[in-house]
Order: structure tokens, then C-alpha cells, then sequence
């Protein structure tokens, strides 16, 4: 029996799986973030030919963020501070064009209800005019009264595991279920590194080879953000193979909204919620280098 | 005349004697006599430690003083080597002005910090757009909303490629609303596209170059 180790239960060698899944049905208006070829000009391929081969199995993952949406809600401090800048900016400005409009209209209005205007010159500055700026600020607030803005926190999609779409104001993380060794562990999507491509593009291959959802995502950089050694149980470990080393690469996910299958073993969670699912050890190292701004 | 002067000298030189003899009273060591100098600006000795002591215009940076007729020089486009990305351009636009610019700044100080070098950061023409609707109820009228896109961009000479990711992380999460983001390389066409067509001076020159023929 294979001494228990404490990092992760029975994982063995065999092929890993990622799977990527779950771009959500509606466009939530993902922000315009583009990048273009630079990030692929400096790719250099590895050399691998060294006689001596290291023990260790290289893997590669993929950290995919979905960027937050829309702006977190103030704290009752900042919504305080930001009341009192906006009446102090209001007491120091100055009048706008539209605004200096509505008084002298109103003025004129006043002057003529009260009969006391000169008919020749306030006619003719009367007659210019077609629309009073006081119509159009009711226009605009017709217009206003039909708009209807989306909801901006929906209780029941933020439930809702699964949904790309929860939580719109957090940064969410990527989740897929793989089978490692004997298990099924959650785990941010990764593949084996093979030989003659740089890990990127084993990260690249570890997002699309997920089944069930293509996710279009910009990665950050070629280098990885992060690392996650696991040495097996020493009865499982031979002269070839000591353990894996994960490496992992940043990414955003960019526009695209492919469909979402219900059965797919996918899960987008805040940071914080990353405690239920990730093994303890796993955990650490990979909330390293996730921000939670 | 004289003899006042003699026995001036006399009374002096005696007085002197007088003086030394104390001092050789007081002081145990021989003590060196320095020469009295008759003005202060003299400059002393160049051996002697205290040799242009009161020296401070060489510490003073000198500024040089830019002309006017100068061009505006482009500045060295990088191309990235192995470990490092080539000129970047991090471009910021977006309707609101206040919010490009803070955004910007923001990003600015957070190069600063993070030991980016930041070669150049400056603004791009504000480029205004009308948006005309029509009505058509009543009669057509045509209400024009004037948008303006402010754009700046910061130019960063050496990105590393192992800060690259956390950067460009630390940008998005806190990107502004309303702003737009976007990271280009720089190239000498967008150098130019900065500076305005002088008609007249093309006309200059293609005059020169008809006649030259």
C-alpha cells in the first residue's frame, strides 16, 4: 500500500486531460482588451536533446480568468467621500451652455407672464428658437424612463457554479475535473509537455483540447506565472519518474461566448471559494499568483 | 622724521621679542610660523590641503539649454531580444477624459514601481465624431451628439518577458470603465502618423524635385 501522501492522493503518469468548458450563452459585454502578434515573436522553441532525461514529468496548465465586468460596489466609506467630492465639484463649477440657456429662457418666460418685455426684441430672439431647452430636458428624460438597464447582481446566476456569468463584479478562475492517477481532483486544466514546442503552446493545447466548450482566450506572456511540484509515493516511484512539475501560464478570457454544455465538468470560482475544491498544498501554490484586486 | 621711524621700528621689533618669548613659554613644541597672507582672495597653495575649499559651481549640474529651432527627435525603437519584448505601446482611449487620463497615470506609476522603463508617454490628437439621429415622427430633425476619443499612450523600451504577465494582469483587473486597452509595437509609421502634413512644404519639394529634372 502506497504510503499516503499528503499533497495528492494517487496521481500517476498517464496522460492528463484538460478540459475547458463553459463560455456563457449571452455576451455579458466583455471589455475590449486586444494584444497583438508581439507576444508571439519572441517564442523560442526549447532544446530538449540532453542525454541525461530529468525524472521529472513537465506539464503545463492554463490559469483562464474571466475579468470582472462591472465595477465592484463602493464600501459605505468611498460612497461617502465620493458624495463629498461630487458637492464640492458641483459648488465650484461653472455653468454649461445648456444650463445658462434654461435661465435666460426661464427669465423670459417670467418677464413675459409678468407683461413687462420689450415686444420687438424678445419676439424675434422668441421666434429663432423652435425648442425650449426646458422641452428638451424633458425629452431626455422620456428617453430615459424607457431605458432599462440590465440587472447588475442576479441572485440566481451567481448560484449558479457553472455560469460563466456569476458574479460579474469578482475575477473568476477555471476549473475543470481531470483524472489524475486513479482520481478525479479539480484542478486548473493542464496537459503533458511534448517534445519540440515551448510550454505556451502546451498551455494552449491543454485549453483546446478541452471537450465540449472553446474557450477564445489572450494569453499574458510566455513566461509562466507559477509552479507546482508533486513527487509521487515512493512506491510509485521509479528510476524515470519522480514525480510532475506544473507549470502554469495566465490567461484572459477575450470575446467569445461558445455554448455551454449542462454536463460539463466545468466550474468558475472566485478565489476565495477556491477552498472546497482545490487540495490544500495545490491551493497555496496556485493562490500565489492569483490576484484578488 | 627718521629717527621717529627707528625707534618705532625698534620699539616694534623689541615688542616682537617680548611676544615670542612668551610664546616659547607656553608652548612646549616648535610651532610653525604661517605666512600672513595680505588678502583674503588669494588663492592658497595647490599642495596645501585646504586648496579651493570654498569650490561649488563644478557640483552644479549643467543644464543645457534646449533651442528652439531643435527638432523633435524620434527616440530609438527597440527591437526585443530573447528575454526582453521590443518597444511596446500601451495605448489608453476612451470618451471620458478624465478617467484616460487618470487610467494612464495610473499605469505610468505602476511601471515606475515595477522598474519598467517608461521611454516616452504623450497623447495623440482628440479625434471628434458627430453622431447625427434622425427622427421621424413629426419631422426629421436632426439632433447631433458630439463624442470625442482621447487616446495616450505610454511607451515602454524593455518590457521582461517575466514581469510581462504580472503587469498586464495587474492593468486589466483594474481597467477603468469605459476605457478602452490595447498593447501594440511601436514602429516608425506611428511616429509619424503624430505630426501634422505641412501642404506646403510638400508642395516645396515636389516643386524642387520637377525643376531638378
Amino acid at each position: 500500500m502506497a504510503a499516503p501522501c499528503r499533497r495528492m492522493a494517487g496521481r500517476s503518469l498517464s496522460q492528463f486531460l484538460s478540459c475547458f468548458s463553459r463560455t456563457s450563452v449571452g455576451n455579458t459585454g466583455f471589455r475590449q482588451f486586444s494584444n497583438t502578434s508581439v507576444c508571439r515573436e519572441s517564442r523560442k522553441t526549447e532544446n530538449v536533446t540532453e542525454s541525461a532525461r530529468s525524472p521529472w514529468t513537465v506539464m503545463a496548465a492554463v490559469c483562464l480568468q474571466r475579468l470582472p465586468v462591472i465595477t465592484a460596489d463602493c464600501s459605505p466609506m468611498e460612497q461617502q467621500f465620493g458624495q463629498m467630492i461630487n458637492q464640492m465639484e458641483l459648488e465650484k463649477s461653472v455653468l454649461t451652455d445648456h444650463e445658462l440657456r434654461l435661465q435666460e429662457e426661464a427669465e423670459r418666460l417670467r418677464r413675459l407672464q409678468a407683461g413687462e418685455y420689450d415686444s420687438d426684441e424678445e419676439d424675434n430672439q422668441m421666434k429663432q428658437e423652435i425648442i425650449l431647452a426646458q422641452d428638451l430636458e424633458d425629452l431626455w428624460e422620456q428617453k430615459l424612463k424607457n431605458f432599462q438597464p440590465a440587472q447588475r447582481v442576479n441572485a440566481d446566476v451567481d448560484k449558479d457554479l457553472t455560469s460563466a456569468e456569476r458574479c460579474l463584479a469578482d475575477t473568476l478562475l477555471l476549473l475543470a475535473e481531470q483524472q489524475v492517477g486513479g482520481e478525479k481532483l479539480w484542478l486548473l486544466p493542464q496537459t503533458q509537455w511534448q517534445d519540440g514546442e515551448t510550454l505556451r503552446q502546451t498551455a494552449e493545447r491543454a485549453l483546446h483540447s478541452l471537450p465540449a466548450a472553446d474557450f477564445k482566450a489572450t494569453f499574458l506572456g510566455n513566461a509562466p506565472c507559477g509552479v507546482y511540484k508533486y513527487k509521487l509515493p515512493r512506491a510509485a516511484r521509479t528510476e524515470s519518474s519522480v514525480g510532475t512539475k506544473v507549470f502554469f501560464f495566465k490567461a484572459v478570457l477575450s470575446d467569445g461566448a461558445p455554448p455551454a454544455a449542462p454536463d460539463a465538468p466545468f466550474l468558475w470560482l472566485k478565489k476565495g471559494e477556491l477552498q472546497g475544491f482545490l487540495k490544500p498544498a495545490y491551493k497555496t501554490k496556485v493562490e500565489r499568483f492569483i490576484l484578488g484586486l | 622724521m627718521n629717527a621717529f621711524f627707528r625707534k618705532l621700528q625698534v620699539s616694534v621689533t623689541q615688542q616682537a621679542f617680548v611676544f615670542n618669548g612668551a610664546l616659547a613659554l607656553c608652548r612646549a613644541t616648535p610651532t610653525i610660523q604661517h605666512p600672513v597672507w595680505t588678502s583674503v582672495n588669494e588663492r592658497q597653495y595647490r599642495s596645501m590641503p585646504t586648496n579651493g575649499i570654498g569650490r561649488w559651481r563644478h557640483l552644479v549640474v549643467k543644464v543645457v539649454q534646449k533651442k528652439k529651432r531643435d527638432k523633435h527627435q524620434m527616440k530609438e525603437i527597440k527591437s526585443g531580444s530573447k528575454t526582453t519584448y521590443p518597444t511596446l505601446n500601451v495605448k489608453v482611449t476612451g470618451y471620458d477624459m478624465t478617467l484616460v487620463e487618470h487610467y494612464s497615470n495610473y499605469i505610468h506609476n505602476l511601471c515606475n514601481r515595477l522598474h519598467i522603463k517608461v521611454s516616452d508617454s504623450y497623447a495623440l490628437q482628440t479625434k471628434t465624431s458627430e453622431v447625427m439621429l434622425t427622427k421621424e415622427e413629426s419631422s426629421r430633425m436632426n439632433i447631433e451628439v458630439i463624442l470625442k476619443t482621447h487616446s495616450r499612450i505610454i511607451q515602454l523600451s524593455s518590457l521582461d518577458a517575466s514581469i510581462c504577465p504580472v503587469f498586464m494582469d495587474v492593468i486589466l483587473k483594474n481597467q477603468a470603465e469605459g476605457v478602452q486597452l490595447s498593447v501594440e509595437k511601436h514602429n516608425v509609421d506611428e511616429y509619424h502618423a503624430r505630426f501634422k502634413i505641412r501642404s506646403e512644404l510638400e508642395g516645396l519639394k515636389s516643386k524642387i524635385g520637377t525643376r531638378n529634372r
